[in-house]
């Protein structure tokens, strides 16, 4: 939470205590007056001062209250609203103060939160001041979240006849919060699926052993037979080794088709532009942290495309990071990444990452999307390889270019109508 | 001689099996070892032969046998084989002195021809170390006059110009020159010249 806020309910909570002080001093004057009443009925005079100087203290402290921005209520121990300010008329959706007043609080309450309400009901009575935060149903069946500091109001012999209470609206915090926590599990996923290139490797390199021991038994064979200097007998222990070796590719094939399989495609209608701004969050970091500005391009009257948001972010990561990497590996005075979105042909959008780094070099332009191909000292040439897979599973197409400029990549996906369209198609083609 | 034998050293149990059977068809004496630390404390200096090598390899790597073996003077040829993506590391180990490398998947034939390489490599090496050694036992053998005889004949010195240089008489310069070509097993100058010439590469 930032400072500002901070300081704002730190202000209502004094606020809301010399409000408590200022009630409690009202009752206390009230109380005297009757006294005075009693005891004096004769001094008229005196008598209309000191009500003059409480209906103008009252006056004073309504004034203050019904001008209060944040929802400041009333309640009685049994839950019902006594007083409520026009902002707290706003919080609950009620159109006038006699739709809320002399109604218990309860209406408003989830009610998965009724009990916990009355817990902290409880506990106001009992003279402690809490926080909580519960679920509101407002009048107009609105679901907010809710967070209430509440303190318990005293009258002049000590006894404690209401809850002040202060209100806030929490929702867009709440869903923030959720949001944070929906993608922190997102991130997971990405985590792994960026693993899956460096998985890819080490299935290359597993596979590679196995094979090499099948190539070498079998030429030692070959060489062998060609001499003319192998018995039958003597075969047969190479070949069963080659066929244990083979065995043992299978296996470990079959261990990548089950890590596969448990990363199917999951798409739905996405708003690209979304996804673009979702990657910039979380690679912004790494541009920042080697100069690089980000540019975003991004046509706000797009239609919605077919996509497994995880793995488009995964692609378009790759393709920024890359972006990022080239520039600073090549020390590019200019390092600017501008990603663009717009409409391509009926059925498709297309999506642009561009740089300002040293291109592409025309010889390997026709390599770059091959697997293990790659021009980092240390990488593994599994990037964009991936990319171009993720890419064709959802029906579209990558391409590379290198201007004057730099280097470009551009893939298209397919809208979500057009992919219905293109669906209905294949149906009427099998009927 | 010793018989060269290729020394296999792969974590990898099959691979280094069907090395074997590989190497062994074209009567190369092969030995394996399941690990860099294996190899380092089962291999005899003398025996003549190269090595073939993973690069990867759990505990200690290709790369860091390599290193063992040059700190300890060891000089047997390396052949390195690399998987995809190792490439860098087989050039930074061929800086570093390595004989070859061979990259995943390769051909027999071209495996096959690197290793003779190598072992031809390996016994040019130690026919040249052991002449060295010859050499430097006979030189040894020389008396100092002698010695300075033999370095002024080797430049192409007439027994007189030797004679005028040390301040000595013909009769005696031709007496060193006899015992040097004897003490040498020399049968004659150019000989001599030859020998030197070997002596001085290093």
């Amino acid at each position: 939470m930032n400072t500002g806020s901070d300081m704002l309910w730190l202000a209502l909570v004094v606020l809301g205590g010399s409000l408590a002080v200022a009630l409690t001093l009202v009752g206390v004057l009230l109380l005297r007056l009757r006294e005075v009443e009693q005891r004096i009925p004769e001094k008229e005079s005196g008598h209309e001062s000191v009500l003059d100087r409480l209906l103008e203290n009252e006056f004073r402290l309504r004034t203050i209250i019904e001008s209060e921005p944040e929802c400041v209520k009333l309640q009685a121990e049994d839950g019902t609203v006594l007083e409520i300010n026009p902002a707290g008329l706003r919080l609950v959706d009620a159109n006038q103060p006699a739709d809320i007043i002399g109604r218990k609080i309860y209406s408003v309450v989830a009610p998965e939160y009724i009990e916990i309400y009355r817990e902290n009901m409880r506990r106001v009575f009992a003279g402690e001041a809490v926080v909580y935060e519960f679920r509101a149903i407002t009048l107009t069946n609105r679901i907010r979240w809710m967070e209430t500091h509440a303190a318990p109001l005293r009258d002049a012999r000590g006894h404690i006849y209401a809850l002040l209470g202060i209100t806030r609206d929490i929702t867009e915090h709440k869903q923030a919060e959720e949001q944070a926590r929906r993608h922190q599990t997102e991130l997971a996923r990405v985590a792994r699926l960026s693993t899956m290139g460096e998985m890819a490797t080490g299935i290359a390199h597993e596979l590679n052993q196995p094979l090499s021991a099948i190539a070498n038994f079998s030429r030692g064979c070959i060489r062998r037979l060609r001499s003319g200097e192998i018995t039958t007998e003597e075969m047969i222990e190479p070949l069963v080794e080659v066929c244990e070796q083979a065995e043992r590719a299978g296996e470990i094939l079959r261990h990548v088709r089950d890590f596969v399989r448990k990363s199917e495609l999951k798409t739905k209608p996405m708003d690209i532009n979304q996804i673009v701004r979702a990657v910039v969050k979380f690679t912004e970091h790494e541009a920042r942290h080697h100069r690089t500005m980000m540019h975003l391009q991004l046509d706000p009257k797009l239609p919605k495309v077919e996509a497994d948001s995880i793995m488009i972010e995964q692609v378009i990561c790759n393709l920024v990071r890359n972006a990022v990497e080239a520039m600073a590996e090549a020390n590019s005075p200019r390092r600017e990444i501008t990603i663009r979105t717009h409409l391509f042909g009926n059925d498709a959008i297309e999506i642009e990452i561009g740089d300002t780094g040293p291109g592409i070099d025309e010889a390997i332009m026709d390599q770059v999307f091959d697997q293990f191909f790659t021009t980092k000292p240390d990488g593994v040439g599994m990037g964009l390889s991936i990319s171009r897979s993720i890419i064709e599973s959802h029906g579209g197409h990558v391409r590379a270019e290198s201007g004057g400029t730099g280097a470009s990549f551009r893939f298209t996906l397919p809208t979500s109508e057009g992919q219905t369209t293109k669906h209905e198609r294949a149906d009427s083609l099998h009927s | 001689m010793n018989e060269p034998t290729v020394f296999i050293v792969d974590d990898d149990q099959a691979v280094a099996r069907s090395l074997r059977w590989l190497i062994e068809s074209v009567q190369l004496k092969v030995e394996t070892f399941a690990s860099a630390q294996a190899f380092l404390d089962g291999y005899a200096t003398t025996k003549p032969g190269c090595l073939v090598l993973d690069v990867r390899m759990p505990g200690m790597s290709g790369i860091e046998l390599q290193e063992r073996l040059t700190v300890q003077r060891i000089r047997v040829p390396i052949i390195f084989i690399t998987g995809h993506g190792d490439v860098q590391m087989a050039v930074r180990a061929v800086q570093a002195g390595a004989f070859d490398f061979i990259e995943k998947p390769f051909n027999d034939q071209d495996l096959l021809d690197r290793i003779q390489r190598a072992i031809s490599f390996d016994s040019e090496q130690r026919a040249r170390d052991s002449l060295r050694a010859r050499l430097s036992a006979l030189l040894a053998s020389l008396t100092p006059r002698e010695r300075e005889v033999l370095n002024l004949v080797v430049e192409g010195m007439s027994n007189k110009a030797v004679a005028n240089t040390l301040g000595l008489s013909a009769k005696t310069v031709e007496v060193h020159r006899a015992k040097v070509m004897e003490k040498m097993h020399a049968r004659s100058v150019a000989d001599l010249v030859k020998m030197a010439m070997q002596n001085q590469e290093t």
